[in-house]
């Protein structure tokens, strides 16, 4: 291994960001790469994000060179901050939140979805490949810069949502395999490397900030999603030590939700001056709203603040319309809306599914954070003490600019907690736009030298459906069981032989196991068997499959197996079929298609 | 007119790397090879036109902050309210360029309106002397103005036509 760096990966939903560490400096710094990117056709400028956006443009466009990277001439398409631009005017040819695609499993992410619901004339392109088109423009960055350590060579770290399951990391790591990422590439979750980042920041200092039986909230609200996670501290042979306790579900809610909200309120605010906006216009409102928003929601907040809209054409003032967004709006569309005071007890609002949902992105329809945050905390903190609620607070992601945010979330959480409890956030700087990337190269850099690590193995549990024998009867689907195949929290590098009765498959077709995972039944135990799928603890993911191949021309059609599950060094999630009659093995892969029907019976 | 060579060979060493390697290997005792080898054509065949970064700034403030719509439009006819709701807009943005691209910082510490000692080898493009100036330096004074300085200069480069190097914002077309 010739890595001379630890190179910290933040693909985000919505903005990338790359940090690197050499190896052997004596005082290390992590830095943030600078991203050269069309910032307009023709014009490339030096910024510290990428913005995770993807514009694909006509032909004529590209053929004249407008696109051109100084390493690639006559491309089709840009990433970056020109693709964000377009996508304010040309939203059908412009793809945003691939990420968000990434674990839509009821979608194949491989087909050519995006821009989703473009017209036949654009060439869309699948949710992997915009993934692995945002990569390669980082990794082009990076080799442009350090031509003697290209890429691939070096110690990678890319991060994650903690909420991904294993079929979505999984397409996450072909999207950066596919790009050129190394093949030791490490996945860390997003916000683990938030912590890392204060860990880096603080030094030795955090063992004073925090003690054993804390309990850490990282709250960290991104620009299209929200992820949740709780670390403890606990005292291992006099040492403090984090463990990863819990991560919540993917929640498709963030600022942008948020600015768009704000938009919407402001624009009613512009019709009753009886101005309409249009198209273009709106755009820049809803930029506009980023800014008020952050306004209007800090520390010493204007009773109002001006938005202003300019005009289209170049008579600037002429065509400028503005109006005073009252505090009040905003407190009461962002607060009430996404930050609403609310009990312990309370659950998200779930609208029930019309059954011809639209195939488009599975956005939240209770978009309150605080709800989310609540049953996460009860999902998780089940039947022990309140004594055991968050005494810290970690904040991540650029919502959290906004003074009065933070504030809600910790008074919000204060008051859920018994008295003389108090939760508090934790010191120090924050950076709330690039903690991700810089504390996944810090990570990187402890991984190989040895230091504080957050421990935790797989932050769900993993259950394939197995059909049960009996009589068929015309017309019912055979009830499903699910059995246990990964236990919460299992390990990186460790292999678990799952106890079951024979399972048998038929050599030579492909076979397919529906699977599932539970971010909230951390007590089940390999080999363990629910009778039933529960929808609101068990969420389905991609269906395993392979085709068992006999290997010594035996006669057999039928294989008796059972399961080992592996998760290997690099935390990639692997199970294998093991034949109890042969030592013939055969590894199931990810089947990130259609589900097919469940051929393996008991 | 070995000062003339100096200056050619600064310029060509600065934005030619093959050039640059084989002075590298002259200053270090190597020999040079004296047929080069055949190099495998350069990616572009021609360096790109470029674009003066006086157009490339000006580009980016109407880009991000409509600056030369603003001060381009004639101001009569409008209230000084109609000015102020754009200009705020437009300043705003501004400011941001500008913050990007020169990430400027006051050139003074210390707050304007205290005293302030300037010392006796100071640098005269850092800090101006105004008032009644006689004798010589160190000096001590009222900071009427911290100044302000780049600590960068990071303008975008341009890999368009030489037709379009001096369009500052393309006329826009929607089409349907």
């Amino acid at each position: 291994m010739n890595a001379k760096y630890v190179i910290g990966i933040d693909l985000g939903t919505t903005n990338s960001v790359v940090s690197y560490v050499a190896l052997d400096a004596e005082n290390p710094t992590v830095e943030l790469l600078s991203l050269p990117q069309l910032v307009a056709p023709s014009t490339i400028e030096q910024r510290d994000a990428l913005p995770s956006f993807l514009y694909l443009a006509p032909q004529h466009e590209a053929e004249s060179g407008a696109l051109d990277v100084p390493w690639d001439q006559g491309r089709q398409y840009c990433v970056g901050e020109h693709a964000r631009r377009q996508g304010a005017e040309m939203p059908d040819r412009t793809v945003a939140a691939a990420k968000s695609w990434l674990c839509h499993s009821r979608v194949d992410r491989r087909q050519p979805l995006l821009p989703f619901g473009a017209s036949s004339e654009v060439d869309t392109i699948s949710p992997v490949m915009a993934s692995q088109r945002y990569l390669e423009h980082l990794i082009e960055c990076w080799d442009a810069k350090f031509p003697e350590s290209p890429i691939h060579e070096q110690q990678v770290v890319l991060t994650v949502p903690a909420s991904f399951d294993a079929a979505a990391r999984e397409l996450t790591r072909e999207a950066a395999r596919a790009a050129g990422l190394p093949a030791d590439l490490v996945l860390l979750e997003e916000p683990q490397a938030a912590l890392y980042a204060w860990l880096a920041e603080r030094g030795d200092a955090w063992r004073e900030d925090l003690s054993a039986g804390d309990r850490l909230l990282v709250c960290d609200v991104g620009g299209g999603t929200t992820d949740l996670t709780l670390i403890d501290v606990v005292d291992e042979q006099g040492e403090l030590e984090l463990r990863r306790l819990a991560v919540g579900d993917h929640l498709l809610v963030g600022g942008d939700n948020m600015d768009l909200t704000l938009a919407h309120g402001v624009a009613e605010l512009f019709a009753d001056e009886g101005v309409k906006l249009d198209a273009w216009q709106s755009v820049s409102l809803w930029h506009a709203c980023r800014d008020a928003k952050e306004a209007l929601l800090s520390h010493d907040a204007p009773e109002s603040h001006r938005v202003s809209v300019l005009g289209r054409g170049s008579k600037v003032i002429g065509g400028t319309v503005s109006v005073d967004v009252p505090r009040e709006l905003a407190a009461d569309l962002l607060v009430s809306g996404f930050f609403p005071e609310c009990e312990l007890g309370d659950k998200p609002q779930r609208r029930r599914a019309s059954g011809f949902q639209e195939l488009g992105l599975p956005f939240e329809s209770d978009v309150a954070i605080t709800r989310h945050l609540a049953a996460f905390l009860t999902a998780h903190t089940k039947g022990e003490s309140k004594a055991n609620y968050p005494t810290h607070l970690l904040f991540n992601g650029g919502v959290f600019k906004a003074d009065a945010l933070r504030q809600l979330v910790i008074s919000t959480l204060g008051g859920w907690l018994p008295e003389q409890h108090s939760v508090k956030e934790l010191p120090g700087q924050r950076d709330l736009d690039f903690a991700v990337a810089r504390g996944a190269a810090f990570y990187g850099r402890m991984k190989h030298h040895g230091g504080m690590r957050i421990r935790g193995g797989t932050a769900r549990s993993y259950y394939v459906g197995i059909e049960t024998a009996g009589l068929a009867i015309p017309g019912v689907p055979r009830p499903l069981r699910a059995l246990c195949v990964v236990p919460f929290g299992m390990e990186e590098g460790t292999e678990v032989e799952v106890p079951s009765g024979e399972i048998g498959v038929v050599i030579g077709e492909p076979v397919h196991f529906r699977f599932f995972s539970s971010a909230v039944r951390s007590h089940d135990q390999p080999g363990c068997v629910l009778p039933q799928i529960d929808e609101e603890e068990l969420d389905e993911t991609d269906s395993l499959e392979t085709v068992l191949e006999a290997g010594d021309g035996s006669e057999e059609t039928y294989v008796p197996v059972r399961f080992l599950a592996k998760i290997t060094e690099l935390g990639v999630f692997e199970l294998w079929c093991v034949s109890t009659s042969s030592d013939h093995r055969w590894k199931l892969e990810f089947s990130i298609r259609d589900e097919a029907p469940d051929r393996a019976q008991v | 007119m070995r000062l003339l060579l100096a200056i050619q060979c600064f310029v060509k060493v600065l934005f030619d790397s093959s050039f640059g390697d084989k002075v590298r290997q002259l200053t270090e005792g190597d020999a040079v090879p004296s047929s080069p080898q055949p190099k495998a054509p350069e990616v572009s065949p021609s360096p790109p036109p470029g674009r003066s970064e006086a157009i490339a700034l000006v580009a980016a403030l109407q880009r991000e902050a409509r600056f030369v719509d603003l001060v381009t439009e004639s101001l009569d006819g409008y209230s000084d309210a109609q000015i102020g709701a754009a200009a705020r807009e437009v300043l705003s943005n501004c400011g941001k360029v500008l913050d990007r691209v020169f990430a400027l910082r006051p050139v003074a510490e210390v707050a304007e309106g205290e005293s302030m000692q300037v010392p006796a080898e100071y640098d005269t493009g850092r800090v101006r002397i105004t008032g009644n100036v006689s004798q010589q330096p160190p000096f001590s004074g009222k900071l009427v103005h911290a100044g302000w300085a780049a600590t960068q200069c990071e303008l975008s480069s341009w890999t368009g036509s030489a037709a379009a190097a001096l369009v500052v914002a393309p006329a826009e077309v929607e089409v349907g």
